[in-house]
Formats: C-alpha cells, sequence, structure tokens
C-alpha cells in the first residue's frame, strides 16, 4: 500500500468503521480495493427522506485526497441535487475553481483536508436542504420550489420502495 | 477487517479509560495523510503539514489544504516543537495505551459515550477552531523535560548496560553534523550545531555508529520547481537524467515524475531523519507504480462519465441488511401516523401550529455545519449577536432565505457575507408537509438522525433555545 491515497483512504476506513457519525456506514467494497466505496446514509429526521437508507457508490481517484472522490446514489433519488443517474452534485465535491457558477464559497469546496465522513454527512445535510441555485436536477429543483407537496410524495414514496415496503 | 485494527488510530484511545486522548492524538496527526507529522513544516498562514503532503498540495493547487491561501513551498519553514510532541508522543504511546485499556469501561467513561456512534455534533471540527480549543498545550514543564539538560551539556547518548538496548532505537542523526543522538536532544541540539560532529567518547561512539555504512546522505540543497513550459523536451529529459532519475516516458508523465521527485527531494532535505538517495528513488518508483494509468490531475468531473454503477456489492452486507430491517420496521410504524396526518387538510394544520414552532423549525433550521465544534458560539458574544440579528430578520421576513451557500460563520469572517441572493417559499409552505414532531418524543425507537434536527433541539449552535431558530444562510450549498 505505498500509494498515499490508498494509505489515506485505508486510514479513514479504520476511522470510520471504529467511530462512525450516526446514519452513516461507509467503507470500500473489497478491502483489495480502496478506490471504491459504498455507503449508505440515513434519511434525515424531520424529512421527507426520513426512515430511509440510501446507498450509494463513490470513487476514489489516484491522487486523493489532492482531488475529490465522485459520489453516486445506487437507488432511486428524487432531488434537486441529485442527477438522474444518481450522481451527487454538491460543493464539497468540486474543488474550488472547478464550478463554473462560482455560487459555492470557497471554503465549502474540496480540500485535501476534507474526508469521506464530511462528504457523507454533507450529503445527508444536503438531502434535508436543497440547494437550488444550481440543480443537477432541474425537475425536482422546480418541484421543490413549486409544488413542495408533489415532491415529498415523490421522495417518500422512493423511501418506501427502498426499503421494499 | 483483519488488517484494519494493525493499524494504529486515534480511535483506538477511545472505549479505553482514556478517550481523552483520541483528540489529543488526532492533532498529532496530518489533516492531508492523516498519520503522525513526519517532517511537520508551517505555511505562511501558520497551518502544519508533513513536508511531503504540503509539497503535494503545493503542487495541486498552490494552496494551503486547511485556509486556501496562495502560499509556495519555498516559504515553508520546519516546525520542530511539532516534530517533537509527535516523537515523544509516539514513544509514550504504547505503554500509555496498555495501560488505558486494562482500565477500560469505567463508568464515567461509559457515561461519556453511551451509543456506539456518535452525534454529530461532535463531528470533526476545522483546524481553525481545532487550534484555539483543543490544541495541547506545552506547557513549561515539558519544555524543561525535553530540553533541560540538553541545553548545557554536550549530548550523551545512553550507554547504559541495559540488555535489550538498541542503540538505534530512538536516536536519529543531526541533519547537518550527522552525529547520532536520541530522538528528543535532537531539537535542542540544533540550536546549537555548528556542523561539527558531537565529540562523544569512544566507546558511545562505536556503539552509536550506524551498523552498517551508508551512502553519503542527500545533500541539504534543496531543488529548483522548473518551469516546464520553457523546457524542450529533450532539454526537460537531460534534467532528468542529471539528476538521476528515468527519463522515459510522454512528456506529461516526466513532469509529473521530476515534480514528485523534487517534492521528495526537498521533503527529505526537510527531514532530520534523511534517507538515502536510493531510499528516495525506490519510493519515486513506487509512487509511480501507484499511479497506474488512471493516475490523473484529471478533474473528476471526468470520471463523472464512467460511472457504471456496478460498484455497489455487499461486502458490508450484514451491517447494511441490519439496518434496514430496523428502518423497515420503523418506516412501518411511521407510516400509520403519517398517513393519518397526510389525510387532513393542510390548513388545519397551519392553523393549529403555535407562530413558534420550536418543533418545525429545525427541520428547515439549524445551518449544518459539520465540522464545527460543539458551542462555537458559547462565550462569543460577538458571534451570537451576529447570529440573533440574522434570527431576528429572518422572523420579520416570515421568509426562510435560501441558503447562499455560506454557512453561519463561527467566528466572523472579515468578508461580508452575501445576503438574501435567494429567497426561498414562505415559511409555512414548506412546513406544512412535514408530520409534526415532538420533541419531547421518547426516542425508544430507531430515529434516523438528522443534523438539523437533532442539534438545533439542543440548539447546539446558538444556545438560543427559546427562540425559534431561522435558517438565513445556512446549510451546506450544493452545486
Ligand atoms: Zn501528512
Ligand atoms: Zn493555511
Ligand atoms: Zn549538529
Amino acid at each position: 500500500m505505498a500509494n498515499p491515497a490508498s494509505k489515506r483512504l485505508f486510514k479513514e476506513y479504520r476511522g470510520l468503521s471504529s467511530d462512525p457519525p450516526e446514519g452513516i456506514t461507509a467503507g470500500p467494497v473489497t478491502e483489495d480495493d480502496m478506490f471504491l466505496w459504498e455507503a449508505l446514509i440515513q434519511g434525515p429526521e424531520g424529512t421527507p427522506f426520513e426512515g430511509g437508507i440510501f446507498p450509494a457508490e463513490l470513487k476514489f481517484p489516484k491522487d486523493y485526497p489532492l482531488a475529490p472522490p465522485t459520489m453516486r446514489f445506487t437507488c432511486e433519488m428524487w432531488h434537486p441535487n441529485v442527477y438522474q443517474n444518481g450522481t451527487v452534485c454538491i460543493s464539497i465535491l468540486h474543488p474550488p475553481g472547478d464550478d463554473p457558477n462560482h455560487y459555492e464559497h470557497a471554503s465549502e469546496r474540496w480540500s485535501p483536508i476534507q474526508s469521506v465522513e464530511k462528504i457523507l454527512i454533507s450529503v445527508m445535510s444536503m438531502l434535508a436542504e436543497p440547494n437550488d441555485e444550481s440543480p443537477a436536477n432541474v425537475d425536482a429543483a422546480r418541484m421543490w420550489r413549486e409544488r413542495r407537496k408533489e415532491y415529498e410524495r415523490i421522495v417518500r414514496g422512493n423511501v418506501r420502495k427502498g426499503l421494499g415496503l | 477487517m483483519s488488517k484494519l485494527h494493525a493499524v494504529e488510530d486515534p480511535t483506538d484511545w477511545l472505549n479505553t479509560s482514556l478517550s481523552c486522548f483520541e483528540p489529543l492524538e488526532a492533532a498529532l496527526r496530518c489533516q492531508v495523510c492523516k498519520e503522525f507529522y513526519d517532517t511537520p513544516m508551517i505555511t505562511t498562514c501558520s497551518h502544519t503539514f508533513c513536508s511531503l503532503c504540503i509539497r503535494r498540495c503545493f503542487n495541486s493547487d498552490g494552496k494551503c489544504p486547511t485556509c486556501r491561501t496562495s502560499d509556495q513551498a519555498d516559504k515553508l519553514r520546519r516546525n520542530w516543537v511539532v516534530q517533537e510532541l509527535v516523537d515523544t508522543f509516539k514513544a509514550a504511546r504504547p505503554a500509555a495505551l496498555k495501560l488505558a485499556q486494562t482500565k477500560a469501561g469505567s463508568e464515567d467513561d461509559e457515561a461519556e459515550r453511551p451509543k456506539r456512534k456518535r452525534k454529530l455534533e461532535d463531528t470533526d471540527i476545522e483546524e481553525d477552531s481545532f487550534e484555539d480549543t483543543r490544541r495541547p498545550r506545552r506547557t513549561r514543564r515539558s519544555r524543561s523535560v525535553a530540553h533541560g539538560t540538553s541545553q548545557e551539556e554536550p549530548i550523551e547518548l545512553d550507554d547504559s548496560g541495559d540488555g535489550d538496548y538498541d542503540p538505534e532505537e530512538g536516536t536519529t542523526l543531526c541533519p547537518i553534523c550527522k552525529s547520532r543522538m536520541k530522538v528528543g536532544l535532537v531539537y535542542a541540539h540544533l540550536d546549537l550545531c555548528d556542523g561539527k560532529p558531537v565529540n562523544n567518547n569512544g566507546a558511545t561512539r562505536a556503539r552509536t555508529q550506524p551498523s552498517k555504512p551508508k551512502e553519503p546522505l542527500p545533500p541539504a540543497a534543496r531543488l529548483p520547481q522548473l518551469n516546464y513550459s520553457l523546457l524542450k523536451d529533450n532539454a526537460l529529459k537531460k534534467k532528468l537524467q542529471d539528476l538521476g532519475i528515468a527519463a522515459h516516458g510522454s512528456r506529461a508523465l516526466i513532469i509529473r515524475r521530476h515534480t514528485e521527485w523534487v517534492n521528495l527531494w526537498n521533503s527529505n532535505c526537510d527531514s532530520s531523519r534523511p534517507r538515502t538517495k536510493r531510499e528516495l528513488l525506490r519510493e519515486l518508483d513506487s509512487w509511480e507504480r501507484s499511479q497506474g494509468a488512471g493516475a490523473s490531475t484529471v478533474p473528476s468531473a471526468v470520471m463523472k462519465k464512467d460511472f457504471d454503477g456496478e460498484g455497489w456489492a455487499a461486502s458490508n452486507k450484514d451491517q447494511f441488511d441490519e439496518l434496514i430491517a430496523n428502518a423497515r420496521r420503523n418506516r412501518a410504524r411511521k407510516e400509520a401516523k403519517t398517513e393519518e396526518r397526510e389525510e387532513k387538510p393542510n390548513e388545519d394544520q397551519i392553523d393549529s401550529m403555535p407562530t413558534h414552532q420550536p418543533e418545525q423549525a429545525p427541520s428547515i433550521s439549524t445551518p449544518v455545519r459539520h465540522d464545527e465544534i460543539p458551542n462555537p458560539y458559547e462565550g462569543n458574544e460577538k458571534a451570537l449577536s451576529i447570529v440573533r440579528e440574522k434570527v431576528d430578520e429572518a422572523n420579520s421576513h416570515g421568509r426562510r432565505l435560501r441558503s447562499s451557500g455560506q454557512p453561519i460563520p463561527a467566528p466572523p469572517r472579515d468578508e461580508e457575507r452575501p445576503g438574501s441572493i435567494n429567497e426561498g417559499p414562505p415559511l409555512d409552505e414548506e412546513v406544512d408537509a412535514n408530520p409534526p414532531i415532538s420533541s419531547q418524543q421518547p426516542s425508544s425507537q430507531f430515529v434516523p438522525i438528522s443534523p438539523n434536527v437533532d442539534m438545533s433541539r439542543k440548539a447546539h449552535m446558538f444556545r438560543l433555545p427559546e427562540d425559534p431558530i431561522i435558517d438565513t444562510d445556512g446549510g451546506t450549498s450544493v452545486s
């Protein structure tokens, strides 16, 4: 494990498995490959995502943590900041200067001191509070803005589906 | 999982009688590599990283990873104190941990960590705030312990007759005069070192001589960064050959190899325990192999496109299954309640709600700043007043102002925060669809935590529990 990236990922895995934050589970798919992780995020309480468990995968670049990973939900996800294919679009996953919209403050962007844990917590709070300034899913963003109840019904439906109810 | 616990980690201290050592050890680790600082260097913005880590970061974007200040590798300075803290902590660690583990599970500790999982408000904190609150303080006493004897006396190496004493263990070479000495003594020595080998007596010297003759250490001259754009391919290759590193491969590869070599070389020059050039070459080689074909300075935006969706496998399946089973059970339980509520006309709901909705506010309110210390506002009157102002402002608008991307600042920053760039829908519209959640609700059932709800219930960020808290500017922004 000479690669600084896999070393660092292993350390993060170690820390997350010994002391996981509430509502978050994450680790490499296999310990032979530190560059592909799976994660589970619980839906935040008091939101339509409440009660749901949302699986996602994270792919890390070889020069991690200089560059951020990408994250993709592998379940149905109706959310302004999640592309139709599940890819998450959130500031912490972009290095500064990587965002054509420049909406985000640089301090929230990716930096080598960020971590998987911080990403997952940010995503958890993104579920609670979408940002519709530069939506990845324009339809979901519009619905969230204009027809909130319909939005929440779809989300709750996905939660039930995800749990096989 | 087996390999997992072979690695030292700050979390080793959790569930021991010294769980307070977890943040201490975390503070002694580099935020970039998560290892104990190796050759710590301080930036002009006063952040500290391993020499190699910060050099790589500077190559990547020229900015401090913590505060994003532009900085340069040639402005880095050694941070001897941190090196000393790390060395002494590492030396003390095994014995301390062993002791702490034998006394594990004391009641105090149980009370502190009743749950397996952390509350989110305990989550990692940013280095800035970290430094203010949890930085281990160096006491006078520790200073005199570390330096006391060495300041005046000549360096003495441990020559006691201990049977298991390893002359190499715990010693290091002075980077200037190459004398071998105890790790703890080298810092004090460096202040006095005139480059002449320390005059040890014969016996000691013989014992502490490196057992195998080493190559001459690399001279302490740092390599300059090259302006690659000014160098033609051949000139560039020549540079690499002159340095004694491989010069094959594409131009891009050659540039990356050279960059990494400069990082390795220069961080080795910083080190109080420099390695030989051969070791560095080996490291360069292993770095190059680990970079693989996908090694990229390619922005990860590109990677988004090759997601194939096949990554989701089930190695943690048991754990996941359990989570899902739990969630299902609770979901089913909740379903009944929720449906009941959904049938009610929403207007009724709104009307029946108190104008102040402390239980409601959470879902839309608390700025989630996960990397914050739990009570950044406690005793910080200035910050508190800003928050109060924001809360009042939001209340008087009766609207929720959508996040403009910046969380409520922990300490107020110098730059003006953007105001209400973007207004959300009226507050009540947003609230009505959420079933009211009572904060008094017994939490015997599985409660998926929300960073929002959880924190605001305790009014953690603000300590203003009696006020409705409206998000003016918070939350994690998303692109
Ligand atoms: Zn480091
Ligand atoms: Zn800095
Ligand atoms: Zn010396």
